[in-house]
């Protein structure tokens, strides 16, 4: 599965890199995960998919986070 | 560059007025801005009096310094962790702060702070801001207050008076910083 890698990145940088790469990638429909170490991503990722109708599922929970989204 | 207001465009939904010519705020603004367009927000900002160096060209007019600023948390980017820790705002007393070379001190101290936190230079946060569709005006009175030239400011922005403001933000979420 692709794999987004937004760690290193701080408030709000993560989801505008994800909203690019929905942007790039938009009709695909593949689900794919992202990493993240911006602790605040853990609840602003899954408020952002939630407003754009996406799921979002994480998966792990640790120094880095991560998430699997699907359109 | 713009100078009329475009009438087709839709009202903000979420604007600030930023007063404030250091840094710190310089920061606050451009991520609250960021962040709101990216959860598709329509925002404007609206510049005015020393929030207008927010908008020049050349940024590094953009500093901070503790110097009558009791609230800020002043930390060092390098060192042990124990020595990172430390906040020099209340370590120090007040008056270290009136010496000379502690504004370029604490602005390349708060600049290395924020690149290892993972955020942008303030430039090219404000540049995003713009591509993310971020409206911004210069207030056209304080321009003219300060002596400005509509050549010193960054391309992509408006200038205009605050009734241009109002008209844009009607029910928009609004803060003033």
């Amino acid at each position: 599965m692709e794999r987004l890698d937004l760690t290193g990145l701080a408030c709000p940088m993560p989801l505008i890199k994800l909203k690019k790469y929905l942007a790039e990638t938009a009709g695909q429909n593949r689900p794919f995960l992202v990493s993240v170490s911006d602790r605040g991503a853990l609840k602003d990722i899954p408020a952002f998919c939630f407003q754009k109708g996406l799921a979002c599922q994480l998966v792990s929970d640790n120094q880095i986070i991560e998430f699997q989204i699907r359109g | 560059m713009h100078t009329e207001a475009s009438s087709d465009s839709l009202p903000a939904q979420f604007s600030i007025i930023h007063s404030k010519g250091t840094l710190d705020w310089a920061y606050a603004t451009f991520i609250l801005a960021s962040s709101a367009a990216v959860m598709d927000k329509r925002v404007e900002l609206f510049f005015s009096f020393y929030g207008l160096q927010c908008l020049l060209k050349d940024t590094r007019g953009l500093k901070v310094s503790p110097l009558g600023r009791p609230d800020m948390i002043i930390r060092s980017p390098h060192g042990p962790d124990w020595f990172k820790r430390i906040d020099w705002n209340r370590a120090l007393p007040g008056m270290m702060w009136t010496l000379p070379g502690m504004a370029t001190l604490v602005t390349h101290g708060f600049k290395k702070q924020m690149a290892r936190q993972g955020q942008l230079p303030i430039a090219e946060l404000r540049a995003l801001c713009l591509e993310l569709g971020v409206k911004m005006t210069a207030c056209q009175m304080t321009v003219d207050l300060f002596g400005f030239e509509t050549d010193d400011f960054i391309d992509g922005i408006e200038f205009a008076g605050a009734p241009t403001y109002f008209v844009h933000t009607p029910e928009s979420q609004s803060l003033f910083i």
